[in-house]
């Protein structure tokens, strides 16, 4: 199993899928600090933008905190969970397209163990990319905008119900938790993804499927007429990652859609496993 | 195999899991609106005078001005503490125009009584003891679909340290032990000092009961008029309304620092939660 691992890490990292991803989150990064330049200038004139972070009412409400929340929660949502689905839809697929799955299933290890370790290469490249996302957001921060307390309000991020704050060293705990309930979050797709890699004949289908479920889900829970359809929709569950952020945990809640997603991650990877078992690989 | 059931062993307690723990309210989601349930407010008064003065109960002369502060906040549900006993909850139900109704707590050995007064006419209304004294709650709907509400009036000794702590103790075991799925709110005068400086001698463990009688009741309760300021003369914030962590959101929270009359020393606390 070790060196089962060991491969499929290797043949990760070698893949051009790894560095696309970490590029581009690197360049969505460079994107929202160009973004929320702008902005600010646009607000309140040109001459602001050298003191950045005194552009807002309250003096001590933007910083490098704020700006690594706001990038870490707009990304969340569409950005990383394609990079999760590319990689999760390549690891079955992207063998039997390459010819090699048939090799590889003729070596002395059972089809659960290669299925099983490539899922949890899979794991381990969502969480060092979340980490990495959020390090270089706190980095970026920290250099360009500042560091303070992270300031919570209602608003666009729809993540408190009223004012709050949290203290900076506090808010940097915080992160680090998000880095491992946004993994957790991120599994959910990983799952599907490898259940459709093992489904379908080509990486590419297998990821375009699991894109195309996530985000129909996604759409249709914000939209007004499924209201009553939300609740049943695993992208529901997996926004509870964000309530780390909340000044007060509200741990029932957090627990609940925690488990949702840990029911889906080991439910759908479960069935992925026993089709893969069972599957004819004539490729 | 065993790969195989230790995923069905991981995927089932995982189900379990999510069935064991309930959320309160549902999820928002991000840049989604934000839902806002029907609003309840709560209001809680100490209408008692200063300890020093001769009588330092409620004074039925104040009652017609306690009534106008509720009808102009329009609370849905009020605690009152210190009031003399059924004459004047009669006075003052009357002064509400019979908008409320109401019951007072047994007296038991105390002088004073605890009151609450509910807007919603199928409230059901018990009375609770914790540490010799008696506390009243209501209990109703506050529309078809709410769930059940709960709410307490209860007053802590104002001398003694050690019997608020044990009276703290008993009344969040008792508001914690109602039915599940009902909304619990424990709205009072407890009298707590958690101020260290004005209590910062050896001779004392005030600070130290007060203290840890407050972390008990918020292991369990949120303090909903945290930042709402002092709630009596003195600079003191010893008035409190407890309410469930999570299922509920804050809406407004303010002490209303013009609506004493008379020698009073406390202010109403007025708290808006969406449900």
């Amino acid at each position: 199993m070790f060196t089962q691992l060991k491969l499929e890490s290797q043949k990760l990292i070698r893949s051009r899928s790894f560095l696309l991803s970490f590029c581009s989150l690197a360049i969505f990064v460079a994107l929202m600090l160009w973004g929320f330049y702008s902005y600010a200038e646009r607000k309140a004139g040109e001459q602001v933008t050298s003191q950045f972070k005194y552009t807002y009412e309250s003096k001590s409400y933007f910083n490098g905190l704020t700006f690594a929340l706001y990038s870490v929660m707009f990304s969340f949502s569409l950005l990383i969970p394609i990079f999760v689905a590319m990689v999760g839809g390549a690891q079955i697929a992207g063998e039997r397209q390459t010819g090699t799955l048939r090799m590889i299933c003729v070596r002395p290890i059972s089809r659960i163990s290669l299925i099983l370790s490539k899922f949890l290469v899979v794991a381990g490249y969502t969480y060092l990319l979340v980490a990495f996302f959020i390090g270089l957001n706190l980095l970026v921060g920290l250099c360009f905008v500042g560091w303070g307390d992270l300031q919570l309000y209602p608003g666009a991020l729809n993540l408190v119900d009223e004012p709050g704050k949290l203290l900076r060293d506090e808010a940097l705990q915080r992160f680090a938790y998000a880095s491992l309930t946004g993994t957790w979050a991120l599994l959910v797709i990983a799952a599907i993804a490898m259940l459709f890699s093992v489904l379908f004949e080509s990486a590419s289908t297998a990821t375009i499927a699991t894109l195309a479920l996530y985000l129909m889900f996604l759409i249709i829970g914000r939209v007004e007429f499924f209201e009553n359809l939300r609740p049943y929709f695993f992208t529901t569950d997996m926004d509870f990652w964000r309530d780390v952020f909340k000044p007060e945990v509200p741990w029932d809640s957090f627990r609940h859609y925690g488990s949702i997603c840990g029911a889906y991650i080991f439910g759908v990877l479960l069935l992925g496993v026993v089709i893969f078992d069972r599957k004819d690989i004539t490729s | 195999m065993w790969p195989k059931t230790l995923l069905t062993f991981l995927c089932l307690l995982m189900i379990a899991g999510a069935i064991h723990f309930d959320p309160s309210r549902a999820r928002s989601l991000l840049a989604s609106g934000a839902r806002d349930g029907p609003r309840l407010r709560l209001l809680t008064w100490n209408i008692g005078y200063a300890a020093f003065e001769a009588d330092s109960r409620a004074h039925t002369k104040d009652l017609k001005a306690v009534a106008e502060t509720i009808l102009n906040n329009d609370p849905d549900a009020v605690a009152l503490q210190e009031l003399t006993g059924p004459d004047q909850l009669k006075v003052l139900l009357t002064n509400l125009h019979d908008r409320y109704r109401g019951v007072i707590a047994p007296a038991g050995s105390s002088d004073r009584v605890e009151a609450v007064l509910v807007k919603v006419r199928d409230a059901r209304f018990e009375s609770f003891a914790a540490d010799g004294k008696y506390g009243v709650a209501a209990t109703f709907h506050f529309s078809d679909q709410s769930p059940e509400i709960v709410l307490a009036s209860a007053h802590a000794d104002a001398f003694k340290a050690a019997r608020r702590r044990v009276f703290t103790g008993e009344v969040v075991d008792w508001a914690r032990n109602r039915p599940r799925g009902s909304i619990v709110f424990v709205a009072g005068d407890f009298n707590f000092e958690l101020k260290a400086k004005d209590e910062s001698h050896l001779y004392t463990d005030n600070v130290k009961n007060d203290s840890e009688a407050y972390s008990y009741a918020l292991k369990y309760f949120r303090d909903l008029a945290r930042e709402a300021g002092d709630t009596a003369v003195d600079d003191r914030r010893i008035d409190y309304i407890f309410g469930p962590k999570e299922s509920v959101a804050l809406r407004r929270a303010e002490v209303l620092r013009n609506a004493g009359v008379g020698k009073m020393d406390h202010w109403p606390v007025l708290v808006e939660v969406g449900l």
